[in-house]
């Protein structure tokens, strides 16, 4: 492990070493490293149930880790290093008889040092909002929110957990460009999604994660080298073994009668395809599906 | 270990916003906690009827009616009915705002992310406590004021005081009882359970009508409730000790007795509460 630690300028925000957790007979977590320098952000990807909300919750010290050591700033999760800290959790619920001020004013008064109140809505975009009591906010309005209240502590570090997932395309757009704005202070920003796109566009560093284990730990080229983003399904006379020397083309295979073409770049596939004279029916391209990628993945190494 | 990380503490010095100010001493942060939690549940109409307004509405349809009679001591009918439903209102402010209203929160995320926030665990709970003070004097004062304007009572400044003491004091021994109800009740079945605990308590102990008009068997069960102890101290606050025996149908005990009793409760209760609510912190944050 590391031994230099005192001369390590980056010492890490946070830090989880062989961190395992279990409820009951299930295995949440195992065997967790992870150092999240200063300024990082980091996005945790994978499916549902890969154990990205149950390593958040222990690095928040909301759940206990059953084996392994966790640090925060250099101290066991707890309320003292909650000064410093922002959360966004799933399906949170809020007090629907506040106001948007109020309930941010309320947050504020949390913590030790907070950013104003005014600041912090231009941030999350609600200015106009301000006056509206929480329960008549829309499901996106009530996401800005949580944002609200995890950043007007002006925390160091900030944990959001899915922060999109109930949000359309172009509402998640506008949220990472806020995050982003945020992040820019010099913040250090650790988030879970279950979209490639979104922690290739965000994050420095993706830690994929799947049954509870890390799978690959990297730069956002690293892991879509691993796992390409879009998936091009169609019935064509090329053949897999042509097609996996195609440009951008990571990997392929046959399954019932179709080519599925693994690519960071699916318009670069199509149109050497055209190009060539290929044959091409019942096309459709679409996300990975990063469940089945990662068992294909789990297959290939063991 | 331990040593390496407290020489690099000047490496997680904090990176503050060039915009973010210091924002909260303790007062201000209970201050703002007890804003929000009187905001909210003043803002609901259900609730604030529900727990502020019936009590009046009650006491104007049992108690208005024989205000006026007197016992021969010289106590009002009025006044007796008017602490009877006074204390009625504060127990059921008890086991609704720790109860009910806990219990709910607890089946939500709010109260994760509060815990994922550096509030103290305290001021989340001495902010209930203040906002169930306030609607207590809500209570009392909106009943009074019927009792006085309505009713014809009359009591004298000290006797205001004593009894508003009482009703206060002995009400908020019963918040260590709604603690218990919500750390050992589903979220989905406080409610339903807080009126199955307390309007069988309040018609034994005598709220609703004095406890000689009950059946002989839940007469002789109401000295060991404590809502029974609740309602002697404050009908003792209320009038004459002559006057209540004959109100009560039973002789009047030593309000120490009574004291014991709602301390013990109080007690009991909290060793409940406290139990059910370290059970949930294991669940929710094992």
């Amino acid at each position: 492990m590391k031994e230099n630690l005192s001369t390590d300028t980056h010492f890490p925000v946070v830090s989880l070493q062989g961190v395992s957790k279990y409820y009951g007979s299930h295995q949440a977590l195992n065997d967790v490293h992870l150092d999240v320098h200063p300024g990082e952000v980091l996005a945790f990807l994978g499916p549902n149930g890969a154990g990205k909300t149950t390593a958040i919750q222990i690095m928040l010290g909301l759940r206990q880790a059953s084996q392994g050591s966790v640090k925060l700033f250099g101290e066991t999760p707890g309320p003292r290093v909650r000064n410093r800290i922002g959360v966004m959790l799933q399906d949170s619920g809020l007090p629907e008889n506040l106001t948007v001020a109020e309930l941010i004013r309320l947050f504020a008064s949390y913590y030790p040092y907070s950013l104003p109140v005014e600041e912090v809505l231009e941030r999350a975009d609600l200015v106009a909002k301000r006056k509206a009591m929480v329960r008549q906010l829309s499901g996106g309005q009530r996401q800005r929110l949580y944002f609200a209240l995890a950043i007007i502590g002006d925390p160091d570090l900030i944990f959001l957990d899915e922060p999109t997932v109930a949000m359309d395309v172009s509402a998640r757009r506008i949220f990472w460009q806020q995050l982003q704005e945020f992040a820019a202070l010099g913040k250090t920003v650790l988030f879970s999604t279950h979209y490639l796109d979104e922690a290739d566009e965000m994050a420095d560093r993706i830690v994929v994660m799947h049954q509870g284990a890390v799978l690959k730990d990297g730069s956002p080229q690293d892991i879509k080298r691993l796992v390409a983003a879009k998936t091009v399904k169609l019935k064509t006379d090329l053949s897999l073994a042509s097609a996996q020397g195609f440009k951008g083309v990571e990997r392929a295979e046959k399954q019932n009668g179709h080519l599925l073409v693994y690519t960071n770049e699916p318009e670069t596939f199509l149109q050497s395809l055209m190009l060539e004279n290929y044959t091409m029916t019942d096309l459709t391209v679409i996300d990975t599906d990063l469940e089945a990628a990662f068992v294909s993945l789990t297959r290939t190494q063991a | 270990m331990a040593s390496k990380l407290i020489t690099n503490q000047p490496s997680f010095k904090r990176q503050l916003s060039p915009t973010a100010k210091r924002s909260s001493t303790p007062l201000s942060l209970l201050a703002a906690q007890i804003y929000s939690e009187f905001m909210q549940n003043f803002r609901v109409p259900e609730f604030l009827i529900g727990v502020a307004v019936i009590p009046t509405i009650l006491f104007m349809m049992f108690g208005l009616p024989n205000a006026g009679e007197s016992l021969p001591g010289g106590t009002t009918i009025g006044s007796l009915m008017m602490a009877s439903f006074a204390a009625y209102g504060i127990v059921s402010l008890c086991i609704f705002t720790f109860g009910v209203d806990i219990a709910q929160e607890r089946g939500r995320g709010w109260l994760r992310l509060m815990r994922a926030s550096p509030l103290p665990a305290w001021v989340y709970f001495a902010g209930k406590l203040v906002m169930a003070i306030l609607f207590a004097l809500v209570i009392m004062a909106l009943l009074f004021l019927v009792a006085v304007l309505f009713g014809g009572v009359r009591l004298a400044g000290l006797e205001w005081l004593q009894l508003s003491l009482s009703l206060l004091l002995g009400g908020l021994s019963f918040s260590s009882m709604g603690f218990a109800l919500a750390y050992w009740t589903k979220p989905r079945a406080a409610s339903a359970i807080g009126n199955l605990v307390f309007l069988p308590l309040a018609f034994v102990s005598g709220f609703f009508f004095p406890l000689n008009q009950l059946p002989d068997f839940l007469q002789r069960l109401a000295p060991y409730l404590p809502t029974y102890h609740y309602g002697q101290l404050v009908w003792a606050s209320a009038g004459k000790a002559d006057d209540v025996a004959l109100y009560v149908g039973q002789p009047i005990g030593a309000s120490w007795v009574s004291m014991a009793w709602l301390l013990g409760s109080f007690l009991v209760f909290g060793v409940l509460a406290w139990w059910g609510y370290k059970r949930d912190q294991v669940e929710q944050f094992g």
